[in-house]
């Protein structure tokens, strides 16, 4: 009895594409998703971590500043830049601290370093007279501060043994009387070579990464904490990123599942009946898809609604708010539009549930729903630009932490256009092939 | 001057692939008419009633609603309102109320003085009460009497039934046929499919025999009888023992079996014959001529698809 029970159950399995996929082929995908997302991270994949790219202003313009700035921009892990791109795609203005605090607000940097005026002579005081960087960072990337601190202080370790044995040598040819002999300046260029050849082998490892007693000192400031004209002081949150990652991926799940009735209308001979009254099928469609379209975006608004009231997400500013009703309204017809083109895609509601929980997690994992996109190599970073989720969820975290205090409520909305672009697009294809397939409904 | 016909098909044919679902079928419903339209599975039956809600498109031939042809224009759309169809599915929504369901079809189909005929409807089927209940909950023959009242909603002037009381008991059954012999009192013409041919018999005008995609016979009942198994009655005598079995007859154990054509004029002499052959009859079993008799006789034994 049991063997035939048993016998049972297996030829169900491998009569059913969908439940073969989702117990054999998508853990693998999944697996593969993750470990090319995490393995990097433990050093272990050929690409190394993704590089942290970082501003550099330099306020002091001594050498001393120009040879900490240039250790900086040797430490690996770090994407240095000191100027904008230029229009003819060469170096443009270099950054000051206004436009790479902005540059790092609007996402276009993990971090800025600005190294003040006075740095030179403070140099190696430990932070007794004050700190002589600023570190800018962009708060809804949660490595790029500790990151990019630790890497400041190694690059200041590796600098320092140079500048203070010439700060030494200075003090006492000053305050020596005589001052040294030739000999004397051949060998400490020699110890100085030395010190330069051994800190250098030492460095680029992250050695200095959170240390105790920071050689030298920065002011640490969050890109959002500068608040614009009537803004208040607020740094974003994961709150946001998930609010928008996981709002992204279940406004799928369930429009998938609305839409399902779709498929459940043609086995109960509801479709059937429908059809055979005065409505069409594109007529079913368009007011399927705008349910569907308004559903969604109530759904996104209500797990937004709830992270503002419950994790003090900050939603209630009028370019928040114009941004927020956009984004989700665009969000929520290329979800609707999505989930008809699975619908009719898929020949019984069954097929249906396992080929949209396939897509979906796939999707959501690439687009970052599940991972946050900034801990992603490069190339996987790329890939979640051909998914729905990345592009749901740049839009969002354009809204809700990239944006440019000095840009106004419309102008806002005009950063929004790549994203909205795409989904409306999206939309409209989507719908396209939806009406297509749906044709196999209508007259035989 | 002739009324023109609420339907008329003529040499309609179909093909699914390389399977043929109509060929050359032709029918004609008068204004008024009860047409059953009988055949074997697959004989083309559903395809004809699609085609005439425009859900299947012929590869040849014409359609016509009271003397429109059905060619997918405008005023053909406005003909094919005066259609009412009543799947064989339970095609309604079960998280709705009767009284929903009711709207939503009645709108659907562009019923006028809807809330009016949602009142006439919920007394019609006999679910006043039960209004405001979802269907869900709903026995089989309630939910098969909403059915056809969500089909009639609009005043159709021709109602296509499509197996109206399969798998009812027989109490929703009589009270479905008296529903629709109410639809038969407002004038409303009828195309009824369906295996019940008992049914058929006995509500049915005339009767349409489709095989392999066509009409292969058309008439009354008695018409069908006389022009396939004949009007004759069969006879079956049980005796108390076997006896020489008289001529037209077989004897099969201790029960005789034959036909007569003339019942009264015929069956005393039969008797007669018997009783001087020996026998004593324990029985006497007349059965008349059954569409399900004309039904075989033209279709054949051949199981169908």
């Amino acid at each position: 009895m049991i063997a035939t029970v048993m016998r049972l159950a297996w030829t169900n399995l491998t009569r059913d594409r969908a439940a073969l996929f989702l117990t054999f082929l998508v853990p693998l995908v999944f697996f593969s998703i993750f470990a090319l997302i995490f393995g990097n991270l433990g050093g272990g994949g050929d690409g190394g971590p993704k590089a942290l790219k970082v501003l550099v202003v330099d306020e002091d313009g001594t050498a001393i500043s120009a040879r900490f700035l240039a250790t900086v921009a040797a430490q690996d892990g770090l994407e240095v830049t000191a100027s904008a791109p230029g229009d003819d795609g060469g170096a443009g203005e270099r950054w000051t601290r206004e436009t790479a605090l902005r540059e790092v607000r609007r996402g276009g940097a993990a971090a800025a370093v600005v190294v003040r005026a006075g740095f030179g002579d403070s140099y190696g005081d430990f932070g007794a007279t004050g700190a002589p960087l600023e570190l800018i960072h962009d708060a809804s990337n949660p490595l790029a501060r500790y990151t990019v601190n630790g890497l400041l202080q190694a690059a200041a370790f590796q600098t320092s043994p140079g500048v203070l044995m010439e700060r030494g040598l200075e003090a006492l040819e000053d305050f020596g009387g005589g001052g040294l002999t030739q000999q004397q300046r051949v060998a400490l260029g020699d110890v100085k070579s030395l010190i330069s050849t051994v800190t250098a082998a030492g460095g680029g490892t992250g050695g200095g990464t959170g240390g105790a007693g920071s050689l030298v000192a920065a002011e640490v400031t969050a890109a959002h904490d500068e608040a614009g004209e009537g803004e208040e002081k607020k740094s974003p949150s994961m709150v946001a990123y998930y609010a928008a990652g996981i709002g992204v991926m279940f406004l799928l799940f369930s429009t998938v599942a609305a839409a399902g009735t779709l498929l459940e209308d043609q086995e109960s001979g509801t479709l059937d009946r429908l059809l055979s009254s005065r409505l069409g099928m594109g007529e079913l469609l368009r007011a399927r898809w705008l349910f569907y379209s308004l559903l969604g975006a109530l759904q996104v608004t209500l797990m937004f609604l709830w992270g503002a009231l419950a994790f003090g997400l900050d939603l209630f500013t009028a370019k928040r708010l114009a941004g927020f009703a956009l984004m989700v309204l665009v969000t929520g017809a290329a979800a609707a539009a999505f989930a008809l083109l699975l619908a009719t895609a898929c020949k019984s509601r069954a097929q249906l549930g396992g080929v949209s929980t396939i897509v979906i997690l796939v999707m959501s994992a690439l687009g970052g729903s599940m991972v946050p996109r900034f801990v992603m190599p490069d190339f996987m970073d790329t890939l979640a630009k051909l998914t729905f989720n990345g592009w749901a969820l740049d839009g969002f975290l354009k809204v809700f932490w990239y944006d440019d205090p000095a840009v106004g409520v419309a102008g806002g909305l005009v950063d929004l256009l790549p994203q909205v672009g795409v989904l409306a697009a999206a939309a409209a294809v989507f719908l396209w092939l939806a009406r297509r397939l749906a044709r196999r409904w209508e007259t035989a | 001057m002739t009324a023109v016909p609420a339907l008329k098909v003529e040499n309609a044919a179909k093909r699914f692939g390389d399977t043929p679902a109509l060929a050359g079928a032709s029918l004609t419903l008068e204004a008024g008419e009860w047409l059953a339209l009988l055949g074997p599975n697959g004989a083309g039956k559903t395809t004809l009633v699609r085609s005439l809600v425009e859900r299947v498109r012929l590869d040849s031939g014409t359609l016509e609603i009271f003397g429109q042809r059905l060619d997918g224009s405008a005023a053909a759309a406005r003909t094919s309102g005066r259609l009412g169809l009543v799947p064989q599915e339970i095609a309604l929504y079960p998280l709705l109320t009767a009284a929903e369901n009711l709207r939503l079809w009645g709108e659907l189909s562009g019923a006028e003085s809807l809330g009016e005929r949602i009142e006439w409807a919920l007394e019609w089927i006999g679910l006043e009460g039960r209004r405001h209940d979802r269907v869900a909950t709903f026995s089989g023959g309630m939910k098969r009497r909403l059915n056809i009242a969500c089909g009639i909603l609009h005043r159709p002037d021709v109602v296509l039934l499509d197996e109206p009381t399969v798998g009812v008991d027989p109490q929703s059954r009589e009270r479905i046929w008296e529903m629709l012999g109410e639809l038969r009192s407002a004038g409303a013409a009828l195309l009824l499919t369906t295996h019940q041919l008992d049914e058929a018999q006995k509500v049915a005008d005339r009767i349409v025999i489709f095989d392999h995609g066509r009409d292969v016979a058309s008439g009354t009942f008695q018409q069908l009888v006389e022009e396939t198994v004949g009007p004759g009655r069969r006879v079956t005598l049980r005796l108390a023992a076997p006896i020489a079995a008289p001529g037209g007859f077989e004897l099969d154990g201790s029960t005789l079996r034959g036909s007569l054509a003339d019942l009264a004029e015929e069956l005393p002499g039969l008797l007669e014959r018997v009783a001087m052959a020996g026998g004593r009859v324990l029985d006497v079993e007349i059965e008349a001529p059954s569409l399900q008799a004309v039904f075989i006789h033209l279709t054949g034994r051949e199981l169908r698809e």
